[in-house]
């Protein structure tokens, strides 16, 4: 290396590592600056910091459950002993990652993790893959998110696959077989992993929520499904060229959903049971698994580390509202609001419910995927639903025409005032629910938070 | 009286929430006791358009708009004396394109439309992502007064440029058919084309409630629509107004 870009490495390394030291002191958590600075005056440096792990990287990405497969795969991993360059959620396009290595790495750019774990945003796969060139790639599902930001899916599905190929032909896949759109990926190549559902007892054989990937990605015909899991999710074939799901080298058996108290299935003859709720967990915590045991992790790893993890910050987090309990979860595209939907009406009680929509970029500028969530299948078990954030109205005439009447619903834009409705308004035998968009989420978890305090103060 | 509502290629054209369009138009004619059915028709199914009573055409990707053309053109004689009989129609993003007379791709070939409308569009290497905004004086005074702006999010990078046919609107705030003109829109006897997703019916009701007036007076003759509470549908509306004509 020239002594010129030998002091450019050093000085962006650095001075990278000192904003991040100063934001931290700061009491910020720094996760896109200290990268996009030190990418401005070092262009190479996320390949070169990512170059020479021991064993190399691991990118998980998807549409949905990418931060909570990585926690559950991060630890696994931490369990079995290892010490990992791991990205900050959301944290998931270029520069966070960046940030992510300079943390990670000396004053001295030695990076002393045995591997890196990097969540990756898949809109952001085209630009990290050429750089940081991981042995493992994890694709857990595609769907419809914040469309306005990556045009259409099938765009984003074919960026995904040509980066893949193109610049990782001997990487091993880990792959979703229950959706097409991810299996697709796995065709014509060596050394993939396949993860998937056996048939359950929640299984559907057809419903009105609109679907991604109807038509098969090779020939065009529509698909013929055996049973859907969720979503576009389950068992499937083309009746015109033949491709269908692959066989689950990972499979999950005896799915049990378990109310409030998480999900239960079989791996392999072990049980596992998560905290998580809601089914797609189950897929979280398969990809998780397939990943590890493609490291050769053992099965008591993975089932202690599976079972022990708490859901992380406004993933189905209960929290003390007022005198009642109520559940936070975050809603951010259709399928994933309409598996929170499944899990709500699983229980026996009527509902009251905060759903916080905004529209800022993080979120997804365009809120007309509210339409394609199946909000008609809550009219009838909701006793009044406060709607709150940016696009409140939005919210408020989705569930009008979906057959609430408009009695039971609030329109309260300011998150605060929709929390003292929400505890005002919740009957005993009521069970609450709070469901804001990605932005909303952090200030609703704060004030339930505060309030929780307070209510343990007074 | 039961007016039918196709809804044509709903399994390929159904990006971004357009589904809310027949939503909105099917509970408003149930709020006013006036039955609904809708028709969901796609690739190769039996269909004369002069059986109908609103047509509803939404946007789709690339691919999927190209699976259907060959369809579409098949069916074009028949839909164009639906249309110079009146039928209203509905076309979004996609919907609009079809009914022009060619796409022209980024690399300059011509994929013919449906060639209905004096319209083209030509493929823009920016996306025209965003809320809008256009004023459109065809709206008729609605029982909440005067209420002639339609509001929406557009998401394309076709350019549309009108021959010789009326726009729907004119933009406020937003791109509209090609960022350049000033102009949203196409609007064709009871034709009506727009880049307009949101979806755009629900929180435009008045527009809404247009589409059921042609499609009751086509039908069954001049009728008054019993007047509904509009307060969250206009709340809805209103906001985004002022949003962008604060910007």
């Amino acid at each position: 290396m020239k002594l010129a870009t030998t002091l450019r490495f050093y000085f962006a390394l650095w001075l990278g590592k000192a904003i991040l030291l100063v934001s931290r002191l700061a009491g910020k958590t720094g996760t896109t600056l200290p990268g996009a600075v030190a990418l401005k005056i070092y262009p190479e440096l996320l390949a070169r910091l990512s170059g020479g792990l021991p064993r190399g990287a691991i990118v998980v990405t998807g549409t949905n459950g990418k931060t909570t497969t990585s926690n559950l795969l991060a630890e696994v991993l931490r369990r079995a002993g290892m010490t990992l360059t791991f990205n900050r959620a959301g944290a998931n396009l270029v520069t966070g990652i960046t940030s992510a290595f300079l943390e990670a790495s000396r004053w001295d750019g030695r990076n002393l993790s045995h591997l890196a774990l990097l969540e990756v945003d898949e809109a952001a796969m085209a630009k990290v893959i050429p750089l940081v060139k991981p042995q493992t790639v994890v694709i857990t599902n595609f769907f419809r998110d914040q469309l306005d930001r990556y045009g259409e899916l099938d765009k984003t599905v074919a960026l995904v696959k040509d980066t893949i190929n193109t610049h990782l032909p001997d990487a091993r896949l880990v792959l979703n077989a229950d959706d097409p759109l991810v299996a697709q990926i796995g065709a014509n190549r060596e050394g993939v992993v396949y993860y998937g559902v056996a048939p359950t007892d929640y299984d559907l054989s057809g419903n009105s929520q609109s679907r991604e990937a109807k038509f098969c990605s090779f020939c065009g015909h529509a698909y013929e499904y055996e049973l859907y899991h969720y979503g576009q999710l389950g068992i499937y074939i083309c009746p015109g060229c033949g491709f269908k799901r692959p066989a689950p080298d990972v499979l999950a058996d005896e799915v049990q959903i378990r109310g409030t108290g998480g999900v239960s299935f079989s791996l392999g003859g072990t049980e596992i049971n998560l905290q998580h709720q809601g089914f797609y967990s189950v897929y979280n915590a398969l990809a998780a698994a397939a990943a590890a045991l493609g490291l050769g992790m053992g099965m008591d790893h993975i089932k202690a580390a599976l079972d022990g993890f708490t859901p992380e910050a406004g993933r189905m987090e209960q929290f003390v509202l007022g005198i009642h309990r109520v559940t936070l979860s975050l809603v951010k595209n259709p399928t994933g609001f309409n598996e929170v939907i499944r899990a709500m009406i699983h229980g026996e009680r009527p509902l009251g419910l905060l759903i916080a929509i905004n529209d800022n970029a993080a979120d997804g500028r365009d809120v007309s995927w509210l339409w394609d969530v199946d909000f008609e299948q809550l009219v009838e078990k909701t006793g009044f639903v406060v709607c709150s954030g940016l696009r409140a109205e939005d919210m408020a005439v989705r569930l009008k025409y979906a057959g609430l009447e408009t009695e039971k619903l609030y329109v309260i834009k300011d998150l605060a005032q929709a929390l003292n409705k929400l505890a005002a308004k919740l009957e005993a035998g009521q069970s609450g629910y709070v469901l804001p968009t990605y932005t909303a989420l952090f200030p609703t978890r704060q004030l339930m938070s505060a309030a929780r305090s307070k209510a343990y103060a007074s | 009286m039961r007016l039918k509502i196709c809804h044509l290629y709903p399994d390929l054209m159904d990006l971004y929430g357009d589904r809310g369009n027949i939503i909105s138009l099917v509970q408003r004619c149930r709020w006013r006791g006036i039955e609904a059915e809708v028709g969901l028709i796609s690739l190769d199914q039996q269909l004369d358009f002069r059986d109908w009573d609103i047509l509803f055409l939404g946007g789709g990707s690339d691919r999927e708009q190209g699976l259907l053309y060959e369809d579409l053109c098949r069916r074009r004689e028949n839909l164009l004396s639906a249309i110079e009989d009146g039928l209203p129609v509905l076309g979004i993003c996609g919907g609009l394109q079809l009914l022009g007379k060619y796409y022209q791709t980024s690399m300059g070939d011509r994929i013919p439309g449906v060639d209905i409308l004096d319209l083209w569009t030509v493929a823009g290497s920016k996306r025209m992502i965003g809320n809008m905004c256009i004023e459109a004086d065809f709206l008729p005074d609605g029982s909440h007064g005067k209420q002639n702006t339609l509001v929406g999010f557009e998401n394309h990078s076709g350019q549309t440029f009108l021959g010789k046919v009326e726009p729907l609107g004119r933009v406020v705030k937003g791109f509209g058919n090609n960022g350049k003109d000033g102009m949203e829109g196409v609007h064709y006897k009871n034709v009506f084309g727009t880049y307009l997703h949101g979806p755009l019916l629900p929180k435009n009701p008045h527009f809404a409630d247009l589409l059921l007036s042609l499609a009751l007076e086509r039908r069954w003759g001049k009728r008054e629509l019993k007047v509904l509470d509009d307060n969250l549908e206009l709340a809805a509306h209103t906001y985004m107004v002022n949003r962008l004509k604060q910007q």
